[in-house]
């Protein structure tokens, strides 16, 4: 087990390594950050002094060599708009992204569970079936467009719930902010929590769905059924235990997507939180703020990974790693 | 039994949910929803017009512009031209910087070095380049001189936008700080800037020009359009900037909500080749270009009736600005005939270049022009791409036929013309954004024969000149339409709001109505 958690977190580094790496490669065809910060007026020489102040016009290799050399020590470098340390920036919005990817991602796990298990009962009747087509509508409706249709109706139509932000936040400790314990924040978090969990949702049902069907036909439910166990009993400690670490292993994974990659949902909530940063970045040509955000999620997501790998060795002990 | 309970828990929610929203602000505080979120609060870090206007509203310049963009004086009382390098400005005296430090011409003089300083100090290089040194006259601090190293005569035109700063208070903290909290003496303080979320400013009460109407104001960037246009008809916003094209309709149809439009600085023009053997070097050529393009179809079907059509780049309000232009009709026979005797019986092929993310409607509206120029024979190969990969490809020189929008910051066409259509010359950083190298050793006389004219009207007269030579006899560009800016208000918050020629979001200028 130690030795093959110290080769995951090898392999880690090195991932990190070529994302890194591609990172930097893709600025080449950006757009130039100096044309911007020297101001639409200047001339080539004055572009050309922005240019080495910002060590630009040293060629790739040495710039990315400089990135991994200052990496290395914790020092992601400085936002070209802002001149704020960049790693700053990213943990002031992580709160944020944090937050709705937890109520979206809560959202998904109980609503998912829930109608699966319903819809799994009684395969055929209406109901279930109304369920499944409402999952399809989930997997397939872009996030988007739920989004314009959550606020046309909740905020423009009905006037019960705000279009965008954040609202009230409470600040808890240094610069975290949290929208849970304000009901003008938890009013705000609703509409882009569904938007971003809906696809989830409708990925954890059908899974739970699967499970259910699966798990029901299974000879140690009728040997519960037989027993004459109340149905309760058999439908959750029995079948619903099996079935949910399918479920929870694919939410595990699922979470450090709905943090890195809320960036449709933050961008029509306009959602102060990562994602938010990274557009604004990119329309800027913000270099430094583009890579850190990068490195920074691709990192979540692979901690995220070995959590849930090791976590599931631990809760199945079927599964062995050597 | 058990669903009639859930019904109720579920009215119960939407009734707190909905009464929460009704239980507003107090209407002391003026919401503004901008496209854009500021960069930074260094108020020379940044020459975009999105940060800009927020700036105004924290920091004052020598001059500023009223809402016909009219130059007024602000921390200054007055100012002359003394002679080609020399402008004499009367400081006001009494003016208080938000944490107390008194006005002096020693901030100006802080302030307009500052701008010399490259990334991360100042946006403004080449502005603050042309600046030599700001002396007292006579040993008097409340009547300055400021030299400039070579004749700049827009210099005072571009004084909106240059702000001052506190010498003591920038100087003693990081750059980091003075872009996270500005000091200035504008009519609105500093409250909170939560990035990404919110700025709150709260009005100066000793602003020297009396105290703004509106206690707060908080701007919200909401990059979103249509999330924009939701925010205001559901009344979480006041004001918003920018409502697109197509959610009109919304927005109209909301009983809430009203449109306010204004015919925006921006040109949008095309510019074209005319280097020695090169179609463009035949002005028939460049005639027969602008006679087929029908711009009004353009504005009816591309823009869908939100532009206005244009003769030249610059607006109303600049110097140079000549009312007389008038746009050559739209005659594709002409064209035709223009093109053969040109040379082109059968036309030729072209390639138009132009951003697809920068203008409204930019990529349509160079396929309607692709389209109508093949009706006079005119192939055009469409080359639209991304601002990022655009605009660097602009500042090389080597495009063919371009599209470009364009207005001049300090509303003055002599300077646009420097960095548009003067022969491109790196070293006196002349065409910078001359795409396609167009070179006219008459007009860059014209040019530079306004440049050391002391008199403002006749280098307006000047200037009108170069522009009616450029325009009318050149055809230097192909000028297309100005496009639209569009606001909306929250009725029921009674904003009473002007628009300026910038765009620019002024609160002091706002007030809620009785």
């Amino acid at each position: 087990m130690i030795s093959y958690i110290i080769r995951r977190i090898g392999q880690s580094i090195v991932v990190l390594f070529v994302v890194s790496f591609l990172c930097f490669g893709i600025f080449q065809f950006l757009g130039d950050p100096v044309l911007t910060l020297a101001g639409r007026y200047a001339t080539q020489e004055q572009q050309e002094l922005v240019r080495r102040s910002l060590g630009l016009d040293k060629p790739f290799y040495v710039q990315y060599a400089i990135f991994i050399r200052n990496a290395l020590r914790g020092n992601f470098g400085l936002s070209y708009t802002s001149q704020v340390p960049v790693m700053r920036m990213i943990l002031e919005r992580f709160p944020a992204s944090f937050e709705l990817a937890l109520v979206a991602m809560f959202i998904a796990l109980t609503l998912g569970i829930t109608l699966g298990v319903v819809s799994s009962l009684r395969p055929r009747s209406p109901l279930s079936r109304a369920i499944m087509a409402g999952s399809l509508l989930g997997i397939s409706l872009p996030t988007f467009l739920v989004g314009i249709l959550l606020i046309l109706i909740f905020s423009v139509w009905l006037r019960v719930l705000p279009p965008f932000g954040r609202g009230e936040v409470v600040r808890i400790v240094g610069r975290w902010r949290s929208g849970l314990l304000a009901l003008d924040g938890l009013r705000h978090l609703i509409l882009p929590a569904i938007t971003l969990g809906l696809y989830q949702l409708a990925v954890l049902l059908r899974l739970t769905r699967g499970g259910m069907l699966e798990a029901l036909a299974e000879d140690y439910t009728r040997t519960a059924w037989a027993k004459g166990l109340p149905q309760r009993a058999v439908i959750f400690k029995h079948a619903l235990r099996n079935v949910l670490i399918p479920v929870v292993t694919m939410a595990g994974l699922q979470m450090g997507e709905l943090i890195g990659f809320s960036i449709v949902t933050e961008s029509i909530f306009q959602w102060p939180g990562m994602g938010n940063l990274l557009l604004t970045a990119i329309y800027e040509s913000d270099h430094p703020i583009i890579v850190a955000y990068v490195m920074f999620v691709a990192g979540l997501i692979l901690f995220i990974n070995l959590a849930v790998d090791i976590l599931y060795g631990i809760l199945n002990p079927k599964i062995r790693y050597d | 039994m058990k669903g009639r309970v859930a019904w109720i828990l579920i009215g119960l929610l939407v009734a707190i949910l909905g009464s929460a929203s009704i239980l507003g602000m107090a209407k002391d505080t003026l919401v503004v929803a901008v496209m854009a979120p500021p960069r930074t609060m260094n108020p020379h870090g940044s020459d975009a017009d999105a940060n800009l206007q927020i700036m105004a509203n924290i920091f004052d310049g020598l001059l500023q512009r009223d809402a016909d963009g009219n130059l007024l004086p602000a921390l200054a009382t007055s100012w002359e031209r003394v002679d080609a390098l020399t402008w004499r400005f009367h400081l006001r005296q009494g003016v208080k910087f938000h944490n107390g430090n008194d006005f002096t011409w020693e901030d100006v003089k802080f302030s307009l070095e500052r701008l010399k300083e490259p990334y991360p100090v100042s946006e403004f290089l080449a502005f603050g380049a042309a600046i030599a040194e700001v002396r007292p006259v006579d040993g008097d601090p409340w009547t300055i001189d400021i030299v400039t190293t070579e004749p700049v005569p827009w210099f005072v035109q571009n004084l909106h936008q240059i702000f001052i700063m506190d010498k003591e208070s920038t100087e003693t903290r990081s750059i980091g700080e003075i872009g996270e909290y500005p000091i200035g003496t504008g009519p609105y303080k500093f409250v909170e800037w939560v990035k990404g979320s919110y700025l709150k400013l709260e009005a100066n009460e000793d602003y020297w020009g009396g105290p703004p109407p509106i206690k707060y104001v908080v701007f919200k960037p909401i990059t979103e359009s249509s999330t924009r246009v939701a925010a205001l008809i559901s009344g979480e916003v006041d004001l918003i900037q920018d409502v697109p094209v197509e959610l009109f309709d919304m927005v109209k149809s909301s009983p809430n909500a009203e449109i306010i439009t204004r015919p925006s600085r921006r040109s949008i023009w095309l510019g074209l080749r005319n280097s020695p053997g090169f179609p463009g070097s035949d002005v028939r050529v460049r005639k027969a270009i602008y006679m087929a393009i029908n711009e009004d179809e353009i504005i009816e079907k591309v823009m869908m009736g939100h532009a206005f059509p244009c003769s030249q780049i610059p607006d109303p309000p600049t110097v140079g600005y000549d009312a007389s232009i008038e746009r050559l009709p739209y005659d594709p026979e002409e064209a035709k005939r223009l093109l053969a005797e040109a040379g082109y019986p059968d036309g030729f092929t072209i390639k138009l270049t132009g951003p697809n993310d920068r203008y409204v409607q930019d990529e349509q509206i160079a396929q309607a022009i692709a389209t109508q120029l093949a009706k006079v024979g005119i192939r055009v190969e469409l080359d639209v791409k991304p601002k990022a990969v655009y605009f660097p490809e602009l500042d090389e020189h080597g495009l063919d036929f371009y599209l470009l929008g364009w207005f001049d910051g300090s509303y003055d066409f002599g300077r646009s013309f420097t960095k548009l259509l003067h022969t491109v010359d790196p070293e006196r950083g002349y065409g910078g954004l001359n795409g396609a190298s167009y070179s006219d050793p008459v007009l860059d006389k014209l040019l530079e024969a306004s440049s050391s004219i002391v008199d403002p009207t006749l280098r307006a007269d000047a200037l009108r000149l170069l522009n009616r030579v450029a325009m009318q006899e050149k055809i230097a560009v192909i000028p297309l339409h100005y496009q639209e800016d569009t606001y909306a208000l929250y009725k029921p918050s009674n904003v009473q709001f002007r628009p300026r020629p910038d765009g620019w979001i002024v609160c002091k200028d706002i007030s809620f109505g009785g």
